[in-house]
């Protein structure tokens, strides 16, 4: 199963916003997902087993390259959210990891 | 008007939270397009997280109502007074009579400023309407009037809006986000008082030649960045200074570790019910906008993943501790806990004041928190008259162990409001007023467009 962690500066507030839109979207396009929701300070690149993470929170350098990184922004804000969610989706079909 | 105000006050606080904002969310999505089932479901989530809050705050009562005591006596510290955080803080706030209406009413309120046209932000952080809720609970339990609980929430709205648009050209530069502003008093809050101190340590040469470099501190201090972590090394030392043996100390961490886990899981079911409403709002609001030019009003937490800024945050971990030991003798009874862990929504709007230094954000965010400190120990009285009348149960034996929220009640906003409103009702309303507009011509005359400090180079600040 693919993962998908959705973070931002509380693991509470926007990472919410973004796990329910994520997880409405990946249900409509038929794909099974574990999504997971974390502040962006307890998470740590020794421990990044994502697929992709959607953030509303700038992530550190050190995350660059380790795992694809999707603005999550544009799905709070609604501007330019269709984007992000086709970016979210062709991280995760693009992808052959096993299941 | 004001009686018929008090009568809905009485009926919402007898209904409880339990009961009337499961309803209020539910009609307000419904009047703002949401679908009725999708409403429904919204509202009864949001019932069911207060269930959950209610009891994890009750945990972290019995934990740690007796250790704060035994802390304060043994230690001769003083500080008995317990920082209960504000995931728990805004689900109380949203749980008094004032909070069950403030949704709406900020709602509307952001609407019409828009349309007359005093404000650029369109606030879609609905969930940070606690604040709003926060200072009018407060400011209804000190004069023990609804309605004017009600005018402070809403004043306090409009200057969350009033200082968004003032820093909004600063924050937009700094963070490389067009487009957005700010209006989330637990940092915006913040900006309006260190900005002359921001204008003086900048004139201290020696403090701007020491730089921080911020990866050095993250990787430190990262353990600090884990609330869950940061609650059992917190707990487990004050257990330890509290007289307990080493098993009882570390059966306290534990708990101390599960608050710091469990409350914000329940608080982000009560997200999940608002999410529904707060994206209709939005929806609402942008088609009746469509075509014209505005701020994105959202969270800071957005800002907060910047290394300089987290850096900062976690610095202000000891910080924080120290400065409430050092205050103690000045009338400081708060003893920071679950706050800790929000150090980074201090500094966030913090940095862009100065360049994003991290020293200098550090040493802005100690004053304003110092300065905050004493009042969270003043509006403590306040802060568990929510905790007490909002259903959380716990025993709080006569004379001690009061509860206050460390990120909230260190507002200047907060505080402010707070003492303006134990003046005669006129003059409180009239010097709200004024500050209201003074801070509309503030933010139409001098906008934060600058850095005050202009750093030699880019030095890794973004």
């Amino acid at each position: 199963m693919k993962k998908v962690y959705v973070v931002c500066a509380t693991g509470i507030a926007t990472s919410t916003m973004l796990r329910l839109k994520i997880e409405r979207f990946l249900n409509e396009h038929g794909i099974q997902a574990n999504i997971l929701q974390y502040r962006v300070t307890e998470l740590s690149p020794s421990r990044m087993d994502a697929d992709v993470v959607v953030a509303t929170t700038g992530m550190p350098p050190e995350y660059e390259g380790l795992v694809p990184i999707v603005n999550g922004l544009p799905l709070i804000t609604g501007v330019g959210e269709k984007e992000a969610l086709e970016q979210v989706l062709n991280v995760l079909t693009g992808s052959t990891k096993e299941e | 008007m004001e009686s018929i105000l008090e009568t809905i006050g009485n009926f919402l606080n007898t209904l409880g939270p339990l009961l009337v904002l499961p309803v209020v969310v539910a009609v307000l999505g419904i009047i703002l397009g949401q679908k009725w089932d999708g409403a429904i479901r919204s509202g009864i989530l949001t019932a069911i997280a207060f269930v959950g809050i209610f009891l994890t705050v009750g945990l972290l009562g019995s934990t740690l109502s007796t250790v704060g005591q035994a802390f304060a006596e043994r230690t001769g510290t003083g500080l008995d007074i317990i920082d209960i955080g504000w995931p728990a803080a805004s689900a109380l706030a949203f749980g008094t009579p004032v909070g069950n209406l403030v949704i709406p009413i900020g709602i509307a309120l952001n609407i019409i400023l828009l349309l007359i046209g005093v404000t650029q932000t369109l606030d879609i952080d609905i969930w940070n309407f606690w604040h709003m809720a926060f200072v009018g609970a407060i400011v209804n339990f000190v004069t023990g009037s609804f309605a004017l609980g009600l005018f402070a929430a809403a004043a306090t709205m409009v200057i969350a809006l009033f200082l968004a648009d003032w820093s909004a050209p600063l924050i937009q530069k700094h963070f490389k986000m067009p487009g957005i502003s700010i209006p989330h008093l637990q940092s915006a809050g913040y900006m309006l008082l260190a900005v002359p101190f921001a204008w003086v340590i900048d004139r201290i040469p020696f403090l701007k030649n020491l730089r921080l470099n911020p990866d050095t501190i993250r990787k430190r201090l990262g353990l600090l960045g884990e609330p869950m972590v940061l609650g059992l090394i917190i707990g487990f030392i004050l257990a330890l200074l509290a007289g307990q043996g080493l098993q009882e100390a570390l059966v306290t961490a534990v708990n101390t570790g599960a608050v710091m886990l469990l409350v914000p899981r329940m608080v982000a079911i009560l997200m999940e019910g608002l999410t529904p409403v707060s994206e209709a709002a939005r929806n609402f609001m942008t088609q009746r906008f469509a075509g014209r030019q505005f701020y994105i009003g959202l969270d800071s937490a957005v800002l907060i993943g910047n290394p300089a800024v987290i850096a900062a945050g976690l610095l202000m971990v000891p910080v924080e501790i120290l400065l409430a030991l050092a205050l103690a003798p000045l009338g400081n009874r708060t003893l920071p806990f679950i706050d800790l862990a929000d150090g980074p929504f201090v500094a966030a709007m913090l940095a862009p004041l100065v360049a994003g230094d991290v020293l200098l954000t550090v040493i802005l965010g100690a004053i304003v928190m110092g300065i905050g400190l004493i009042f969270t120990t003043l509006l403590a009285p306040a802060v568990t008259n929510m905790v007490t009348s909002g259903g959380v149960a716990v025993d709080i034996p006569a004379g001690y162990a009061t509860y206050t929220v460390m990120s909230d009640a260190a507002v200047p906003t907060s505080y402010g409001l707070y003492y303006l409103f134990q003046t005669p009702q006129v003059v409180a309303i009239v010097v709200t007023l004024l500050i209201i507009v003074g801070l509309y011509f503030l933010k139409a005359r001098f906008p934060l467009g600058e850095k005050i400090i202009t750093p030699p180079e880019e030095g890794g600040t973004d």
